[in-house]
């Protein structure tokens, strides 16, 4: 049963004493004994902590409606709880304990979660498939011979796979919505600034967010507004009190906009079918659509693969061999920088620094960084104009259907273009959902994505829930 | 267009150790993601403002109150090397 059980019925059914978290718990225990050796969700699980408070919680019942009481989750080994291993899926974070919780986790654990253990990603959340991890593998659970996309694709998976309620994931320019689309699970980015990243490892901060991936919207919700809001120790963080939009049939008033650049060229005829199927659906349901335009919508991977590693290069200078881990063998200081970097970071890791020092070096600064960051204003500034003649925009979320493991390991210019569809949002800042249309081809999901404007969650996440419940 | 030797002075800003067996894999995907960026230069952006971040808050201030940090024990726990407290690198001066 706890294939199907969402969160909200988790809720419900631990109020109304329908179960017990400990049965839960245990049920979800067994699932990953039995399962993760293959799948390779989990990079670390901690069954007996978490059946322990499972049973504290029962025993000692204090159930409070606005609480996520008992309720098991998975977190991506990027995020940190306090006293726990924290990975990035990095030979050179491989014996890091953190010394805090991050933000989100603290909210979570004011609300009652029970966190059962870390999960794989690229190594630094870098990469679209999770074979970027120096550890392992993770497989889609829907076809173990494909990836399960990435960053996040060791989350997504233990949520498809029935391994946890729900998961957090964290994206920076596709991380969280990509893997649930292959993964056929719901996927949210929310605003940048909504979600505090105090205690996220930093990959490109201008870029980074922490959200849920989930088995609906509805879900995605219930989490997001546990974990949004100000933060003294996220700058970039604002007062955000989620509204809820209560009224979902509000919803078929919106208008929403069909980018032309996104329905190029490139893209499989699956997804172009699920697209259609998803677009179909919502118009029998009075949805209006209008034709727009982000015309420079085809400049945003560039710009993204200059400004994220520009910035990967400065956050990952931490990782110094001096503090976290020691391990190779040196003579001298120089040579422990050295050596410690060159051994302890894995190939993307080090193909995006050396990018991402190029772009920001003297003479070429301002032909990409600058340029970048210009082009980067028109990209936001497109989105601006779209969204004074419509409210939401639908658009893929991938090119294709999830892609064979090995596929696209020795290209990684076609790894990055899995990301085509995702990337805008993050350099916009905007809010957006993955989630399945429910179109499937040889049990191969395809998802779509809503984005919304700055702060507009609720609409996003109202018209996510308008359309799985229809 | 980038070379061997330019790969070597960004490893060395980078303070990244390559193997020599990788220099050629790593020069030739570097050229490929160069070569894609070159579409930015088509677009006219002389009077384009550049967006410098991801948020539009400014001056984002605490209150100049004490706060609680981190105990010492626990801030030192992940450093490689310790003695009675203090934190031992290797020589800086050769």
């Amino acid at each position: 049963m706890v294939e199907n059980l969402t969160v909200k019925k988790f809720i419900n059914g631990i109020k109304n004493k329908e179960f017990s978290v400990f049965e839960i718990v245990s049920e979800l225990v067994k699932k990953v004994e039995m399962q993760d050796n293959n799948l390779g969700a989990f990079l670390s699980f901690w069954d007996k902590e978490a059946l322990k408070i499972a049973n504290d919680y029962d025993v000692h019942f204090n159930f409070s409606n606005d609480s996520l009481y008992g309720l098991p989750l998975a977190i991506k080994d990027n995020i940190l709880i306090k006293n726990k291993k924290t990975t990035a899926a990095s030979q050179i974070l491989k014996n890091y304990i953190a010394a805090y919780d991050a933000t989100v986790i603290s909210k979570l654990k004011e609300a009652n979660a029970i966190f059962l253990g870390k999960t794989n990603l690229d190594e630094f959340a870098m990469g679209s498939s999770t074979e970027n991890s120096a550890f392992q593998i993770t497989k889609n659970p829907l076809d173990q011979s494909r990836v399960p996309g990435g960053s996040s694709g060791g989350s997504a998976v233990a949520v498809a796979s029935g391994e946890a309620l729900a998961a957090l994931g964290s994206d920076t320019g596709g991380s969280i919505r990509q893997p649930a689309a292959f993964c056929g699970v719901v996927g949210f980015k929310p605003t940048y600034g909504a979600v505090s990243r105090f205690g996220l490892i930093a990959m490109a901060s201008s870029l980074d967010q922490i959200g849920p991936i989930t088995k609906t919207v509805e879900d995605a919700e219930i989490i997001f507004s546990k974990i949004a809001g100000k933060d003294q120790n996220d700058a970039t963080t604002f007062d955000y009190q989620y509204q809820k939009i209560k009224d979902l049939n509000a919803i078929k008033n919106l208008t929403v906009g069909l980018p032309e650049e996104y329905f190029i060229e490139g893209i499989s005829n699956e997804v172009s079918k699920g697209i259609d199927f998803a677009v179909e659906k919502l118009k029998k349901l009075n949805v209006k659509f209008k034709a727009v335009s982000l015309p420079h919508t085809k400049y945003a991977l560039s710009v993204y693969y200059i400004i994220m590693p520009a910035e990967v290069s400065s956050n990952l200078a931490r990782f110094d061999g001096i503090r976290y881990s020691r391990n190779a063998k040196f003579s001298n200081l120089k040579e422990l920088y050295l050596k410690n970097r060159g051994e302890g970071f894995g190939k993307e890791a080090r193909r995006r620094i050396l990018l991402g020092t190029f772009v920001l070096s003297a003479g070429y600064y301002d032909a990409y960084y600058t340029q970048a960051q210009k082009v980067r204003r028109l990209i936001y500034n497109d989105f601006e104009e779209v969204f004074k003649k419509v409210d939401l925009i639908l658009t893929p979320v991938t090119p294709t259907l999830p892609f064979k493991i090995g596929e696209k390991t020795n290209s990684p210019m076609e790894m990055y273009l899995s990301d085509i569809f995702t990337i805008p949002a993050n350099l916009a800042g905007l809010p957006a959902l993955s989630l399945p249309t429910g179109f499937k081809k040889d049990g191969l999901p395809v998802g779509f994505q809503i984005i919304g404007k700055r702060f507009e969650d609720n609409k996003v996440l109202g018209f996510g829930k308008f359309y799985e419940s229809n | 267009m980038l070379n061997k030797e330019d790969l070597e002075k960004l490893a060395a800003l980078s303070q990244i150790e390559l193997k020599a067996e990788e220099e050629n894999s790593l020069l030739n995907d570097l050229k490929t993601i160069l070569d894609h960026f070159e579409e930015l230069k088509e677009l006219k952006t002389e009077n384009v403002p550049p967006l410098r971040g991801g948020t539009f808050n400014f001056n984002v201030l605490r209150k100049d109150e004490e706060g609680e940090a981190l105990e010492k024990f626990i801030a030192l726990q992940d450093f490689p090397l310790e003695k009675d407290g203090y934190l031992i690198i290797p020589n800086i001066f050769d």
